[in-house]
């Protein structure tokens, strides 16, 4: 299986992605290690980044069981492929990409990969966000934890979800976005736009019902 | 459409509300992070417009916490399952290559 790796983009001279990424005790020799095919080496790998890579997956794809199923292809990958690994960039910032390619094939496959994602990226009317910008309800602001975010995010129409995450949660550029997903910058920047949209209207909808279950 | 009713050559001291809420995606594209709420050249159309200036910083704020969700206090584990079934596909590839 042949998986496509896109360059890094680069601000200021340091990676654009995982600038927060410091080195980790003990992962460089066990990555020289599990290329020989040492095996608690590699068991080593898959403790330090499993989390990482899962929870990935998970906000990608919105779902436990394809995002667990991604997470073991991603290591099984990484395991055939580690020998090519010249550490060029971090060890965690490779693995990252080749996971995201990855879900992006996966998804590719269950029906995005014979039309441009740039035309089946856009949710249905439904589901996309309304175009009057709200009353004067209360703003969000402070009012939404971290729980209650992601529970949002999993419930986006696919296309809004991969653009969020992988622009506002995982720190990609949209041009790296529109390489990725083969849209335009334009069509990304447009869709992270309609995702943060429809995040603030999941979110005070669930805001709405939360207050009137409190008041029952 | 005219150069004078492009918005995009519109100074932001000029732009209506609707023409403001039209460029928010590549407002929000270029501001690097800077809250667009803070931005003194839209302070004065923000003023007058308290439901645009409560959606952009309801969107800043979306941006905000999103951010926030990559700190590694906030990954999930995943099952114990996932392991074993990469150490069975490991061992079967073992198996095929002996």
């Amino acid at each position: 299986m042949q998986v496509q790796t896109y360059g890094m983009t680069t601000q200021n001279g340091t990676p654009g992605l995982f600038k927060r990424n410091p080195p980790i005790a003990g992962e460089a020799d066990a990555i020289e290690r599990a290329k020989n095919g040492d095996a608690d080496a590699f068991s080593k790998l898959y403790a330090l980044h499993k989390r990482r890579v899962y929870t990935l997956c998970l906000r990608m794809l919105g779902n436990v069981s394809e995002a667990e199923d991604m997470t073991q292809e991603a290591f099984l990958h990484l395991y055939r492929k580690l020998g090519s690994f010249r550490g060029e960039s971090a060890f965690s910032t490779w693995l990252h990409r080749l996971t995201v390619n990855l879900v992006l094939m996966h998804l590719r496959k269950k029906g995005l990969q014979l039309v441009s994602l740039e035309e089946t990226i856009n949710p249905s009317e439904e589901d996309a966000p309304k175009r009057d910008f709200g009353s004067r309800d209360p703003h969000l602001a402070g009012s939404v934890d971290r729980v209650a975010l992601e529970r949002a995010v999993a419930t986006l129409p696919p296309g809004y979800r991969l653009v969020f995450v992988l622009h506002d949660v995982e720190g990609f550029e949209h041009n790296e976005i529109a390489d990725m997903l083969e849209c335009s910058t334009g069509n990304s920047k447009s869709q992270l736009h309609k995702a943060r949209l429809k995040l603030r209207e999941i979110l005070r909808q669930n805001e709405a019902v939360a207050k009137m279950e409190a008041a029952r | 459409m005219t150069e004078q009713n492009n918005p995009a050559s519109t100074q932001p001291d000029e732009l209506t509300v609707d023409q403001f809420l039209e460029q928010l995606p590549e407002l929000f594209a270029k501001s690097s992070g800077e809250r667009i709420s803070e931005n003194p050249q839209y302070a004065e159309l923000l003023r007058a417009n308290p439901t645009a200036a409560e959606l952009v910083r309801d969107l800043e704020y979306i941006a905000e916490q999103a951010r926030m969700l990559l700190q590694p206090e906030n990954e999930i584990e995943p099952s114990d399952a996932v392991w074993s079934k990469i150490q069975s596909s490991l061992g079967n590839d073992d198996k095929k290559a002996n």
